[in-house]
């Protein structure tokens, strides 16, 4: 899943240097503000952890071998900010040092597996651990759990980047200059590997690494067990407190944007002015609308309104993208990225004014 | 029979201290005063509390009741948190732990010792000054390039005492520092050690090794189970087989001569042993 | 796939850590071009080159660029035989599988030879396929040859001439020395476990062998990053991360730099289509 330098475009590569930096910026200014410069050589430990994880063969059912990533343990004892760091540290020194993964691509690669892995696997071991004691079986499921959705939404990512290169980026004669293969071929591709073998090997460690914790040392696993202990820069009730529960909603709303793409047809009022002129247009809105026969014009406020918006992405399907389903399913991520970003950014903001209020 | 050696300014005054980790008692009410020179051993067994006193004497952690003063001054984390004061204590006061591998968390050799003085906020040529002086004492300078993962133990013992002495300073706390090393190692740090014996440094060395501690010490602190048993001279100890069996230095096992079997408490590693 | 084979391999990728280290150590010792470089110099002179490969679009243009790379490495003293096994051949091997498909899956104009057969091939899924593979290996050239010929503190320093925070460049360090002592370590009780196994074990006791590994890492892992906390405060450490840099830029050093940028602006601009 390194992805190695040449195959994607400088432009996608600064696209997602940039997405990755607000993910350190961020995670830094949560491991700082949080007083314990203890987390300095924790996060170190654990990169270097991750970084000899990652070169476990460890044998799979079904006859395969695997690796783990790590990242998902991370999240689960350091929380997602110092797993952001941790995995981010090792794919640095993975790539500076020994030459696994590219130097254009480290912003892309921490993108993927450092940074959206961490918060898919934080955002779904929390809402399916719960409450649940420290010592139950049910956080060891929650673990692998995540741990197999946080390799696949990286995989996917990988995948998607990978997938939007030929589009983008091809000569006038129509030859891909970077990653050669579109969307609908490049999802599979990269998924298949990652859904059969890197997730389920990614789950079994870690749900074997929280079962041995909770044996050997459960305190470790305090941080992120969601009672009062487990955020010590936090005051009950504070801004942040529903704001981590909103993105934690959208999270999970984007692990089910795929079940989007299987309801049909368009929602009730979001026609465009066209379709009032087109008799399958006005079937449609018939047909949403109790059979009820649509005006034989737009009305004038809609044609109006109409004009003054080109969406970027219209009709959630850029232009380039052939398969409509694969065009809703991108927008989406895209949509949920940016949210989520969003969210994060106002929420260091948030702290930052609380506590310098509190301060 | 030895005293406790009270000056009228210890330059460490233990009292009647306690610690545990986690609800696991490490000291019981130790009381100890240390004068500005001396070289004393802290004697005793592992898990006897001598790795944690040195700690508290670092400021490392805390104890739990009773009190620790450093030349007058009450050590509490309050007290450290005053940055003038802390980092004047942490350059007076240094500590060798046990295990070099976490103290060696710079990549090279010269990094490692270059930590503290940079910490301390030193000028850059001083620092490298400093540094290359303390590699050529501890007669490292030709490892200065050098990851810690390629050196033998003995040399990584002598980065982490050059790491330490590079700061110059006034207490030299010494966790166990001749364990694990090879015969020659060994008698390179003893000879070390020795060199300061005379100075106006505090040395207080923790080990087990009683073969030891007539060379590095002048005063003998014996521990057992978290609490001080006794104190005096190396000889005074070390002759004292009762004492070193009830603090586990020591072994005793039957052995016999002709038709006669007896027990006293001896240790293999020193030499022979009279009846 | 037979039992033991999984746990072995995982030993030789720990092995090759260290070898590699040593290797990359010795190499940034020897008098050659890119040493005498500062590495600042060094990181923000070949990136931009890779980044040119990146931009240029004419395989001629990322040709020449290859050949900068390989004479950067002869006048480094970097061995052509190493660069060989271990870039060379392995892009070719994965990138050369990955790029396999392109040529027949890319929609255009199908190749036709000269006897009038038309082949499966199009004539862009070859261009594709040849400009992947002469990116990639331009590419991993130019940044195998740095990570050679700098030593890893060097190159971390260098960071801070391109605003990384103190902290990430005290724990990129930190990290980079724990790795080799976690690698010995996990080696170490891989290789105890081995020996204290009798016969073939089966997949899942294998898994859950190497689970256990990972746990006991962990742990010591963690209790390691305590103890080296206390240790970094004993010597001054109060959370401000800070670096020594001694790096002086001689004239040298500006015209090489002058000289890595004119070339990757160049590659650029004559590459483009």
């Amino acid at each position: 899943m390194h992805i190695p330098d040449g195959y994607l475009s400088p432009s996608t590569c600064a696209v997602l240097y940039v997405g990755a930096g607000v993910g350190w910026y961020g995670a830094l200014r949560r491991v700082k503000s949080a007083f314990t410069t203890r987390l300095i050589p924790l996060i170190s430990v654990f990169a270097a952890f991750s970084f000899v994880l990652m070169m476990f063969n460890l044998p799979l059912p079904g006859g395969t071998t695997g690796h783990a990533v790590g990242v998902t343990i991370a999240s689960i004892v350091l929380g997602p900010a110092g797993s952001i760091l941790a995995i981010s540290i090792a794919l640095a020194i993975q790539a500076l040092f020994f030459g696994d993964g590219g130097i254009t691509t480290l912003g892309a690669n921490c993108f993927n597996m450092a940074i959206v892995s961490s918060l898919v696997a934080y955002a779904a071991y929390r809402i399916i651990a719960g409450g649940a004691a420290l010592v139950s079986r049910r956080r060891v499921v929650a673990a692998a759990i995540a741990g197999y959705l946080a390799v696949n939404a990286a995989a996917l990512c990988a995948a998607v980047e990978f997938g939007i290169q030929p589009m983008l980026f091809h000569t006038a004669q129509g030859v891909p200059l970077y990653a050669p293969y579109p969307l609908h071929i490049a999802i599979p591709a990269m998924m298949i590997g990652h859904l059969a073998v890197a997730g389920v090997a990614e789950a079994a460690i870690t749900a074997g690494l929280v079962a041995y914790l909770q044996s050997a040392d459960s305190a470790l696993l305090q941080r992120t067990s969601g009672g009062p202990a487990s955020s010590p820069t936090s005051e009950p009730g504070s801004p942040h407190r529903s704001l981590r529960r909103l993105w934690l909603t959208v999270a999970l709303l984007l692990l089910l944007t795929p079940l989007g793409i299987l309801v049909a047809g368009t929602a009730w009022g979001e026609w465009k002015a066209s379709e009032f002129s087109s008799s399958q247009g006005r079937d449609r809105i018939a047909a949403a609308s109790q059979q009820q026969p649509p005006p034989d014009e737009a009305p004038q406020g809609l044609q109006r309104l109409s004009t003054i918006w080109t969406a970027p992405l219209p009709a959630y399907a850029p232009q380039f993208v052939k398969s409509r389903s694969v065009g809703y399913l991108l927008s989406a991520m895209f949509g949920t990225g940016l949210l989520l970003t969003f969210s994060w950014i106002v929420q260091s903001c948030l702290r930052r004014v609380a506590t310098d209020h509190s301060g | 029979m030895g005293g406790a050696f009270v000056s009228d300014s210890p330059i460490f005054d233990v009292r009647d201290v306690s610690f545990a980790y986690e609800n696991v008692p490490a000291l019981r009410g130790t009381s100890l005063c240390i004068a500005p020179g001396q070289s004393v051993a802290l004697l005793g067994a592992n898990g006897s509390g001598k790795s944690t006193l040195l700690r508290l004497l670092d400021a490392l952690c805390f104890p739990s009741s009773g009190s620790i003063d450093f030349r007058g001054e009450s050590l509490t984390p309050y007290r450290l948190r005053d940055e003038q004061f802390a980092f004047s204590f942490r350059r007076q006061v240094g500590l060798v732990f046990q295990n070099p591998d976490v103290q060696l968390f710079n990549p090279t050799v010269f990094d490692e010792v270059a930590f503290g003085p940079l910490q301390m906020g030193w000028t850059s040529p001083e620092i490298v000054t400093r540094v290359n002086a303390a590699l050529e004492t501890m007669a490292i300078a030709h490892l200065r390039e050098r990851g810690p993962y390629r050196l033998s133990g003995g040399e990584k013992k002598r980065v982490a005492l050059a790491s330490v002495i590079v700061l110059d300073p006034e207490v030299l706390l010494l966790d166990e520092p001749t364990s694990m090393l090879d015969p020659r190692s060994q008698s390179q740090i003893i000879d070390l050690i020795q060199n300061w014996k005379g100075t106006s440094k505090t040395v207080v060395t923790a080990t087990h090794q009683l073969e030891i501690v007539e060379d590095i010490a002048d005063r003998v602190v014996v521990l057992e189970q978290g609490s001080v048993i006794a104190d005096g001279t190396p000889p005074e100890i070390l002759s004292n087989g009762e004492l070193l069996l009830r603090a586990n230095l020591v072994h005793a096992h039957r052995h016999k001569h002709g038709d006669i079997v007896h027990s006293h408490p001896h240790l293999h590693s020193h030499g022979q042993h009279e009846h | 796939m037979t039992g033991n084979r999984a746990l072995p391999s995982t030993l030789v990728g720990l092995a090759r850590t260290f070898a590699h280290a040593l290797a990359a150590e010795d190499l940034a010792r020897q008098p050659g071009l890119l040493q005498s470089l500062d590495p600042r110099v060094r990181l923000i002179g070949i990136s931009s080159l890779v980044l040119a490969a990146l931009l240029a679009h004419r395989i001629a243009v990322i040709a020449g660029l290859f050949v900068v790379a390989v004479a950067l490495a002869l006048f480094s003293h970097v061995r052509l035989a190493t660069l060989a096994v271990r870039v060379w051949l392995v892009v070719l091997l994965f990138t050369g599988i990955i790029g396999l498909p392109a040529l027949f899956l890319t929609p255009g104009s199908f190749l036709v030879t000269s006897s009038g057969t038309v082949l499966p091939i199009t004539l862009q899924g070859l261009n594709s396929a040849i400009l992947l593979i002469a990116r990639v290996e331009t590419a991993a050239t130019l940044t195998t040859v740095l990570v050679l010929t700098t030593p890893w503190m060097a190159l971390l320093k260098s960071f801070r001439a391109l605003r990384v925070p103190p902290e990430v460049v005290m724990m990129l360090a930190m990290t980079h020395r724990y790795v080799f002592l976690l690698a010995e370590t996990a080696g170490q009780m891989f290789e105890s476990r081995q020996s204290r196994t009798v016969g073939v074990l089966d997949r899942t006791a294998q898994r859950h062998m190497a689970s256990r590994t990972a746990g006991v890492l962990l742990s010591k892992s963690i209790e390691l990053s305590n103890d080296v906390f206390l240790a970094m405060q004993s010597r001054g450490f109060r959370g401000d991360a800070k670096v020594l840099t001694e790096f002086r830029m001689r004239a040298f050093d500006y015209l090489s730099l002058i000289a890595f940028v004119t070339v990757g602006v160049a590659a650029a601009w004559v590459g483009r289509s």
